[in-house]
């Protein structure tokens, strides 16, 4: 039997080879005595053994490490010494006997010092990994087989294609693979099917969807503030950038440079703007009475701390009040790198407010935001067609174009969205400007309100025309109806577009059908030729009104090649543009705020000179051309010489794919973290991941193709290793909280596929919010989605930080109040009762069961398809009596207690599609229960 | 009491097991460990303790929190100031706040910072000691002063409600770490496996003036099965207990009996123990859907009980049936309840908001420790009463003799503790005549400071608080860690004394 402990014993316990500082020293100076001779040592004279020149100092007549003669180290003696021992009697961590031996052999061999294993850059064994290549093709195995060789071990033999199948579709996806998918690519038996099969998953839109998920637990997303009021934030729009930059295999080194920094790229984008979200995202309060000083340094506490964890692998909390006790971090630097962020120019409380500005104004939702882009391109190139001296020429001294009066402004009450136009006596006047009005909401999606006004024009001429109103809204020009109904994505609320208006007055209506997600009540009238007007120069007015005066069909450009075009253009940007939303993003202010060390941590405690933004000396500089700015910062974090993030993203990429890191702390690299198992591999995946220009799905690509990831996942009676430290086998663990409800969700083909978007509510137990709410929070009530949002996939479910939904907190998901990047896996009796109870599962399960019923003709096929949906095999001998027998003992009970199937059939608000009979349809749902529930659906293996 | 896989012990043996793992070789014989020490053969309850699984011996068995959301003002409840009644409406002394911090909301008040004497009478009553001055608002729990130990020198550092609550109740002002209660958790372990190991109940009341966070049950960085449970009076008393509408207890044993079989087939294939133990949850899930209901049935009760507690026992939510519930939870072996009553957060109208509050928790609170006593339960049953911060001597707002308002106040507050081995009947700690600072026995101010290694006699840190409940229930909170980032993290930080004044 080969023992997977044995993995780190010591070849030296045997004195086969000389001490390795690093990996056997460090760890036991660290633990054992760093906490009173470590780096933090307040008194100048106190002996340190963080360094070889603070050990060797002579204290007078001896030393601690004696240089000259080793074997005369004070060390030596004191470590035997009964009475007057170190570490002390009465120390809370005594050395074992063997930590002594070896401090004594590395004394004994001249007390060498060596830099953490962290803080070197890594290095990547090329020529090594090219020798191994016959046997080992992918480079990964070669490492992982030399850890094994090590311990007598091999490789676990290659899992069943379809387990294989449905893993690696779990990995990237976040789901089961479709059946459809799953036989062809079973038929496939070319070589390159397993390579093809990873391809075609990197390819789906679902897998940045789940790899999202991950990077938001890091940086900690969430949908609301996060203390106090735990009010409403909005920022999601940064969670859809997250997962459209995994699914654009988005270089990571700029990934990382967007989120810090986006918004000081030269003339940055949207999208780059956008990510700068990242910088926003710690929890902020505006709690009554509290001091912005406070929290402008407990907000940048927050971001610099979590930039260490998620970035830098190491914890930097300790050294906000003190020099760190472990790690060579100074509280000085703490705060030269937190002064990266104390400049930004949002007010540290954040006044509970939705719109926390600096925000931005971006596309709603995943669609939308494709459409947008696409939009942009095709402008810009039409623009650029435009020759600005012929338009100059026709537009001449134009006058009245862009002059109305529209009056006797009138709205109906709310009615029936099915009702026609209300006859007179249903409108009541209403107060508007002529551009029009905004106030209360709009009504709910069965409901309509009618507007209509009088609308004076002195030319014939395009004005543009939007207002709130989701789909069937429409718009009547003197009774002719210009555009109804008008189809939206479910998304939409705002509807614009142009009208054509005669010269004289004409009677315009508008009917303002209700919207999903509540708005005000809005309409607007907008011209494009107002900037012309102003400024009588074509370049200044802007991209939108360009396009719009040579999309006016009425107006002196209409003669121009290209109008039809940007009418199509102009028609749809002002549709995406009305339909935009707000996100928080981060901007700097002119003058950087000044920053100093803050005695102890405490905000009115600021102490020294003011400090300039630095990085941390043991990682090396600040480039010599980067600004002392975030940028800066960015630029340092992805530069080739950072030895850390480079190996501390990767094994986070690892962790994803094998359910565990190569560093099994991935939140601390450093001296009190554990040290990687196989040191080597990580580093070759740090410097090929830096290598390939920081190409994730390479490196995805690279580890799923590997045969460690392609192993059998059974535990094997022949390697004792119950950690996996060597991976002799391959990944086995239980599903994310989030994946096991898509996983029920698309089972029961009732996952909505709608990317994007506000987060969604599904149903929660009732008073879970009020119970804990503040009276003036607007989070205390949860009003749940009602219709197809309710069903979409667990990324978008809405994040309140103080209280998330309870299916994602049973399954470990983290609060997202503070920085995740390795979920706990718990096994408790409570996930029992949400896997079997809980009405949304009930639901699936039910309408998992219509599913069988109707698309399957046999007990027999139905469960083999129900298996299939779920562990992509058929089902085998014992889950078929197991199934089989609760059927039929089901079908008995149902028959007796018809009401009971009906009820049980009834859970959940989504009509039954299928006219089935109860008792059936009732016994199957308690099948689909339990292996909705059973190990096989809820676990990768 | 049940036998059962041991949490300290487990954290013990993972210690072990991640020094084994992750660091440089030990010694010979340990390779032997790793079987016994995989943490799957822990969840399958393979390594069991024997009674005494604590540091030292446990002078409590378990905890009852009754947690007073936001600041009761110590000055109308508990810590008498006679000397103020001759004040009203003047300054309070500069020498007496002495450049303290005040919050945002009374800062700049035009009023300044005139003194509110409480409007309401105390009564000196017999303990076992120099007597207990409890006022009329709380007129049951003075019945029980000779069970009370009231602390009045209890201190924060935090003056707003999120960083208070939050440290009062994970250690730390911000978010992150892992709750008392879950410390609790993690460190006592489980003596009923039929209940969640600790329960957390909200009780009504007339003015949810705060917010709770889910962060002080929570667990912070330490896995999320130690997080508190809630036991609601609305819907479901513990989430998903109840099977859905058509499904029966009957129908619901027949398909774990096919889970299982699904499982074990998993299990045969795969061999990963943690299938097998999820198998035993999943049966202990069913045992809880009997224990709960049968735990929240309070048919079995006698009018005594309800005599006792109040007829508003009878209505779930309340505070009073939340304490019964604590008893009950506490008879069925649940070691760490914590009833969460928020409201007092009285900046004006404190008369009537502290009186509709008092008058929620009053009678369920003295009840509570009679019961315990009668059952005799309560030499090993800890039940601490108490808040996140006090309120200001100085009145917040309008002040009339009969009318006034209070801010927070951090510099010292008034909590009491009875039961499980803390000394019945004394008072611990003193303040000065404006229930401003915190004095020693001869009236001077102290300054206390929470210092590693220097302890104030006659004060407490909410980090002494938190380490004298850990004594008592035979935790050393110096000792009890947990590593995440590399560090030993403690509820305490690196704080903490236990207060053995007061420890029986």
């Amino acid at each position: 039997m080969v023992c997977g402990v044995a993995v780190t014993m010591s070849s030296a316990m045997l004195n086969a080879e000389p001490i390795d500082f690093s990996r056997q020293i460090l760890p036991i100076l660290s633990e054992n005595c760093f906490v009173c001779h470590g780096p933090d040592t307040r008194n100048e004279k106190d002996l340190r053994l963080d360094s070889r020149e603070a050990a060797t100092r002579d204290l007078g007549g001896y030393h601690a490490l004696d240089p000259d003669h080793p074997e005369q180290s004070e060390i030596l003696t004191r470590l035997r010494d009964k009475d007057d021992p170190m570490p002390p009697k009465d120390a809370e961590k005594q050395l074992t006997e063997a930590q002594k031996q070896l401090l004594e052999q590395w004394v004994k061999e001249g007390g060498a010092y060596d830099l953490h294993w962290a803080f070197k850059k890594p290095v990547k064994n090329q020529a090594w990994v090219d020798a191994q290549k016959v046997d080992y093709p992918n480079p990964i195995d070669a490492f992982i087989a030399a850890g094994m060789r090590e311990k007598e071990a091999d490789f676990a033999p290659e899992a069943d294609k379809s387990v294989l199948a449905r893993r690696a579709a779990l990995t990237l996806t976040g789901l089961p693979p479709e059946l459809s998918d799953l036989s062809l690519h079973m038929a496939d038996a070319t070589e390159e099917a397993s390579g093809k099969w990873i391809d075609q998953l990197l390819k789906d839109p679902k897998y940045g969807e789940h790899q999202a998920r991950y990077w938001l637990d890091a940086i900690r997303y969430g949908d609301t503030h996060g203390l106090h009021l735990d009010n409403r934030r909005g920022i999601y729009p940064f969670r859809d950038w997250v997962v459209r930059a995994f699914n654009d295999n988005m270089a990571f080194d700029q990934f990382i440079t967007w989120q810090l920094a986006g918004d000081l790229l030269p003339d940055p984008t949207l999208e780059q703007q956008l990510a700068t979200g990242f910088v926003r995202m710690n929890p902020t309060t505006s709690e009554g009475g509290v001091i912005p000083a406070e929290f402008q340094a407990k907000n940048n506490f927050d971001r610099v701390e979590t930039f260490g964890t998620v970035f830098l692998g190491m914890t930097m909390v300790c050294a906000r009040c003190h020099t760190h006790k472990y790690d060579p971090i100074t509280q000085k630097e703490y705060y030269e790198l937190l002064a990266f962020f104390n400049s930004t120019s949002e007010n540290p409380l954040d006044g509970n407010a939705y719109l926390y500005g600096p925000t931005l104004n971006v596309p709603e939702n995943q669609p939308a935001w494709h459409e947008w882009l696409e939009l942009s391109t095709r402008q810009d190139a039409l623009l650029k067609g435009v020759d600005a001296d012929t338009v100059t020429n026709s537009l001449g001294s134009l006058e009245k174009f862009g002059d109305w009066e529209a009056e006797e402004w009138k709205r109906s009450k709310s009615v029936s969205v099915d009702a026609v136009v209300p006859d007179d006596s249903a409108f009541e006047e209403l107060k508007a400007e002529h551009k029009g009005y905004k106030k209360d909401r709009l009504g709910f999606v069965n409901e309509a309100v009618w507007v209509k006004f009088r609308l004076r024009s002195p030319v014939a001429q395009t004005l543009w025309l939007t207002f709130s109103g989701g789909t069937d809204s429409a718009v009547f020009l003197d009774g002719n109806p210009i555009a109804s109904p008008t189809r939206q994505l479910p998304d939409q609320r705002f509807v614009s577009l142009p009208l054509v208006v005669n010269q004289g007055e004409q009677e315009v209506i508008v009917k303002m059908s209700g919207t999903e997600v509540q708005v005000a009540q809005e309409v607007r009238i907008e011209t494009p030729w107002k900037s012309w007007s102003g400024k009588k120069d074509w370049a200044a007015c802007g991209a939108a009104d360009q396009l719009r005066m040579l999309a006016d069909s009425k107006g002196p450009l209409a003669g121009m090649k290209g109008r039809m075009e940007a009418f199509e253009l102009a028609r749809r940007l002002a549709m995406a543009e009305a339909n935009f939303t707000t996100t928080l993003v981060a901007k700097d202010l002119k003058e950087p705020r000044e920053t100093r060390l803050l005695n102890r941590g405490e905000y009115d405690q600021p102490t020294g000179d003011p400090l300039t933004p630095n990085v941390l000396s043991v990682m090396g500089t600040l480039p010599a051309s980067a600004p002392k700015n975030r940028l800066g910062l960015a630029q340092w974090l992805t530069s080739r010489d950072h030895p850390v993030v480079a190996r501390v993203l990767i094994n986070q990429l690892w962790q994803r794919v094998f359910g565990v890191g190569l560093v099994r702390t991935p939140e601390d690299f450093g001296l009190q973290g554990q040290q990687p198992t196989h040191p080597e591999l990580l580093d070759w995946l740090a410097v090929e991941f830096q290598d390939s220009g920081w190409d994730l799905q390479h490196m995805i690509r690279l580890m799923m193709t590997s045969r460690t990831y392609r192993q059998d996942s059974s535990w094997r009676p022949d390697v004792s290793d119950p950690e996996n430290r060597l991976f002799a086998r391959g990944p086995s663990y239980r599903l994310d909280a989030e994946v096991i409800r898509d996983t029920g969700l698309w089972a029961a083909d009732i996952l909505d596929p709608h990317m994007g978007g506000e987060g969604v509510k599904p149903y929660q137990p009732s008073g879970m919010w009020m119970a804990m709410a503040h009276p003036a929070s607007n989070t205390k009530l949860y009003e749940r989605d009602r219709s197809h949002r309710a069903y979409r996939r667990s990324l978008y479910v809405y994040w309140k930080r103080t209280s998330p939904h309870p299916m994602m907190t049973l399954f470990d998901a983290p609060s997202r109040e503070v920085s995740c990047v390795r979920r706990s896996r718990t096994n408790t009796s409570l996930q029992s009762l949400g896997l079997l109870n809980e009405t949304q599962r009930t639901e699936m399960a039910r309408m998992l069961a219509g599913r069988l019923i109707t698309e399957r003709f046999s007990d027999q096929e139905r469960l083999d398809y129900l298996f299939g949906l779920l562990a992509s095999r058929p089902a085998n001998q014992a889950e078929h009596k197991a199934c089989l027998d609760l059927l039929s003992n089901m079908r008995e009970r149902y028959a007796n207690d018809e009401e009971s199937a009906r009820s049980l059939i009834s859970v959940g608000d989504l009509p039954s599609e299928y006219d089935l009979p109860a008792v059936e349809h009732a016994a199957w749902t308690q099948v689909a229960t339990i292996v909705l529930a059973s190990d096989s659906a809820i676990m990768l293996y | 009491m049940m036998d059962s896989f041991h949490p300290l012990r487990e954290h013990d043996l993972m210690m072990t097991r991640r020094q084994l793992f992750g660091r440089a070789a030990l010694g010979l014989g340990t390779a032997a460990m790793a079987n016994v020490l995989s943490p799957s053969m822990l969840a399958q309850g393979g390594a069991r303790l024997g009674a005494e699984g604590t540091h030292h011996k446990a002078k409590a068995k378990r905890v009852i929190y009754l947690f007073m959301s936001g600041g009761p003002s110590h000055l109308d409840l508990w810590d008498y100031k006679p000397k103020m009644q001759d004040m009203f409406n003047e300054q309070l002394p500069d020498h007496v706040r002495s450049g303290q911090r005040v919050t945002g909301m009374t800062a700049n008040q035009k009023n300044g910072l005139p003194l509110a004497p409480s409007k309401y009478k105390f009564t000196l009553h017999d303990n076992n000691d120099r007597g207990l001055w409890v006022s009329e608002l709380l007129p049951h729990t003075a019945t029980v002063a000779k069970e009370l130990c009231v602390v009045h020198s209890t201190y924060t550092e935090a003056i707003n409600h999120d960083p208070a609550i939050t440290f009062i109740q994970t250690g730390s002002q911000v978010p992150g770490r892992p709750s008392l209660g879950a410390w609790l958790s993690y460190g006592l372990g489980k003596m009923n496996e039929n209940l969640p190991s600790y329960v957390v109940m909200h009780a009504r009341t007339n003015f949810a003036e705060q917010s709770l966070f889910a962060r002080l049950w929570g667990t912070g960085f330490m896995p999320s099965d130690h997080q508190g449970i809630l036991l609601r009076s609305e819907g479901d008393p513990v989430l998903y207990l109840n099977n859905p509408a058509g499904v029966s207890g009957k129908d619901r044993r027949k398909q774990l009996d096919a889970l299982a079989a699904l499982n074990q087939q998993h299990y045969q294939q795969f061999s990963d123990p943690e299938v097998l133990s999820r198998i035993r949850q999943h049966e202990m899930a069913y045992k809880m859907q009997t224990s709960v209901p049968e735990l929240m049935d309070l048919s079995d009760e006698s009018e005594d009980t309800f005599e006792l507690y109040g007829e508003e026992a009878k209505q779930p939510g309340t505070f009073a049936a939340c304490c019964l519930n604590a008893r009950r939870l506490a008879e069925r072996g649940v070691r760490n309840i914590q009833i969460f009553h928020r409201g007092w957060d009285a900046h004006g109208n404190l008369p009537k908001e502290h009186e509709s509050q008092c008058k929620d928790i009053d009678q369920g609170s003295a009840a509570l420790i009679k019961d315990l006593k009668r059952r005799g339960m309560l030499d090993d049953t800890l039940v601490v009463w108490g808040g996140e911060f006090g309120r200001t001597a100085y009145c917040q707002g309008g002040l009339t003799r009969q009318n006034y308002g209070r801010d927070h106040h951090p510099r010292c507050f008034s909590i009491w503790m009875a039961g499980g081995g803390v000394k019945p009947g004394i008072t611990y700690g003193r303040t000065d005549d404006y229930g401003y600072n915190i004095t020693d026995a001869d009236g001077n101010t102290l300054d206390p400071q929470p210092t590693p290694g220097k302890f104030t006699p006659g004060t407490m840190h909410i980090h002494d608080l938190n380490a004298t409940i850990l004594h008592l229930l035979g935790i050393d909170h110096k000792r009890l860690t947990y590593r995440y980032q590399g560090r030993d993290f403690r509820l305490t930080d690196v704080h903490g004394h236990v207060v053995h004044d007061i420890v029986a």
